[in-house]
């Protein structure tokens, strides 16, 4: 088997690798050049979690060989940061970044550079996307904590700073937006009693007959 | 799984491409892979050489003449559903491309890889057959078009030769008073079909002047539902024909029981499908809006 040598910009910077012909993109990414912030999740094609951004669009870096990747302009979720979108918001983070921490658009996380990466694809077509639209564009990406309704606001939070909205508030407690608020999203202390407080291990929690 | 080890071409010319699909042992066509190349990561392709045609730019195209539509055969799902042609003119395209995968994949997937792949599942069969189009190959012995109705032979089977590649998929020009519609049934986003209903009209007046329906995921292969055109034509549309329509594409499909649904149930959103799908071809047909939004549901549980 022939080894290829490919050229490609990832991230602003031109790389070289020499790579057999099946080793496939998400590979090169994560362990020639280890950039492990892009994920592999199914194997398969599905989850979304190896999306880069390609040539000015959303690709699964799964579903294509690392050959067909030579020539390309290739940014992944290390190189947001460095976008010139970045710091339009409160941050120095890309704004569908500082959207994710700022409406809590992540759980475990695993499927956030995918999200985030299609999001940005999203945002590069439409400036003021409808929940739906947003909805469609992420429906090739999954996220297994299925955090879907903060995510999608994230990327509406996103779109306001890209346009240059005002953007939404933060419903969560973080030091940037110095908004109280309790973990679950909710207002401080709206209707709960334990609102914020640590978990009680030693406590005998009430028994309900519903799905509590 | 790692694909097993094959060798990478990249043919910068169809000439070149075809020469090397008759010089090399058991090559394989790669488009924009996206069914292929996780076919090659389970092993169920396994192609010692793999023409790559993503670097031949003259077949990255799609294109309104006064004849034809016409897609080349990089012309990517993404293409179909941001073309302003399409959106004007040819409502089933427009209503498959956005029911294809996920925008990801549909930014990479090509409509004539599909087309290749024969999938019974794939969506675009059925189209290009009620639209009466064809395969434009080309192999050693230079290009050769194929009707759709002769192209899909088997499963994943079709009638290219082995040195052939398709270079585009070329449907008539559709006219102010043609109208066409593709209605689904998944069970989630971006799945592949259930059951899938293509239909093309043309009014003539009130009536109607030829029709056609095909059909996706309910036989072996996509099929034309053959006696579509007889039992429309000269009729004026309505609610009491569409469902003879669609009785006539149920009594012409042949589903199997799987676990997603058993024949029965198939045969019946056929029938169901068939007259959503005509009914929108004829709206289409009468108003300027050849492809506006039409209202079903295109899932099988809740809604996109």
């Amino acid at each position: 088997m022939t080894e290829k040598e490919i050229t490609f910009t990832v991230n602003g910077t031109e790389r070289e690798l020499r790579v057999e012909p099946r080793k496939l993109l998400v590979h090169a990414i994560r362990e020639d050049l280890d950039l492990t912030g892009t994920h592999i999740g199914c194997d398969t094609g599905n989850c979304g979690a190896c999306t880069v951004y390609k040539d000015g669009e959303a690709v699964k870096s799964c579903l294509q060989f690392a050959p067909q990747a030579d020539g390309s302009e290739i940014t992944t979720v290390e190189g947001m940061e460095d976008l010139p979108e970045a710091g339009m918001g409160e941050s120095d983070l890309h704004p569908v970044q500082e959207g994710f921490h700022e409406m809590h658009g992540l759980q475990c996380g695993f499927c956030t550079p995918g999200m985030m990466l299609a999001g940005k694809a999203l945002l590069e077509e439409h400036d003021d996307p409808s929940e739906t639209e947003i909805r469609q564009n992420i429906s090739g990406n999954l996220c297994r904590c299925t955090g879907y309704q903060n995510i999608v606001k994230s990327i509406e939070y996103a779109a306001d700073v890209l346009a240059g909205r005002e953007p939404p508030e933060s419903p969560v407690e973080n030091p940037s937006s110095g908004v109280e608020a309790t973990a679950d999203g909710g207002e401080p202390d709206g209707g709960r009693t334990d609102g914020g407080r640590p978990l009680d291990l030693t406590r005998e929690y009430p028994r309900g007959d519903g799905d509590e | 799984m790692k694909a097993a080890p094959f060798e990478h071409h990249e043919p910068s010319s169809v000439e070149e491409a075809v020469s090397l699909l008759e010089s090399l042992d058991e090559p394989l066509v790669l488009a924009g892979g996206q069914s292929l190349v996780p076919m090659m990561r389970f092993r169920l392709a396994v192609p010692e050489t793999v023409v790559d045609i993503n670097a031949i730019d003259d077949l990255d195209y799609l294109r309104e003449t006064d004849d034809h539509l016409e897609l080349g055969a990089l012309a990517r799902h993404a293409d179909v559903e941001r073309s302003a042609a399409v959106a004007e003119n040819y409502g089933s395209f427009a209503d498959c491309a956005p029911l294809v995968a996920d925008p990801q994949i549909r930014n990479r997937g090509t409509v004539a890889g599909s087309i290749a792949q024969s999938d019974p599942k794939g969506d675009w069969g059925s189209v290009l057959l009620a639209h009466d189009g064809e395969v434009v190959a080309h192999g050693p012995d230079g290009e050769r078009t194929i009707p759709a109705e002769e192209f899909f032979l088997l499963p994943y089977d079709n009638s290219l030769d082995d040195a052939e590649i398709i270079t585009a998929l070329r449907v008539p020009a559709s006219g102010d008073d043609e109208g066409s519609a593709y209605h689904k049934l998944k069970r989630k986003v971006g799945d592949y079909a259930m059951v899938g209903v293509a239909a093309r009209v043309r009014l003539d007046g009130d009536e109607i002047a030829d029709a056609s329906l095909a059909l996706t995921a309910v036989d072996i292969t996509n099929v034309s539902v053959p006696d579509a055109a007889d039992h429309l034509e000269g009729e004026v549309p309505s609610g009491d024909l569409f469902e003879r329509a669609g009785e006539l594409a149920a009594d012409h499909s042949n589903p199997e029981s799987d676990e997603h649904g058993s024949a029965e149930y198939k045969e019946n959103m056929v029938r169901v499908l068939a007259q959503r799908a005509l009914a929108d071809a004829v709206r289409r047909a009468r108003t300027d809006d050849p492809a506006g939004a039409v209202g079903s549901d295109q899932t099988a549980v809740g809604d996109d």
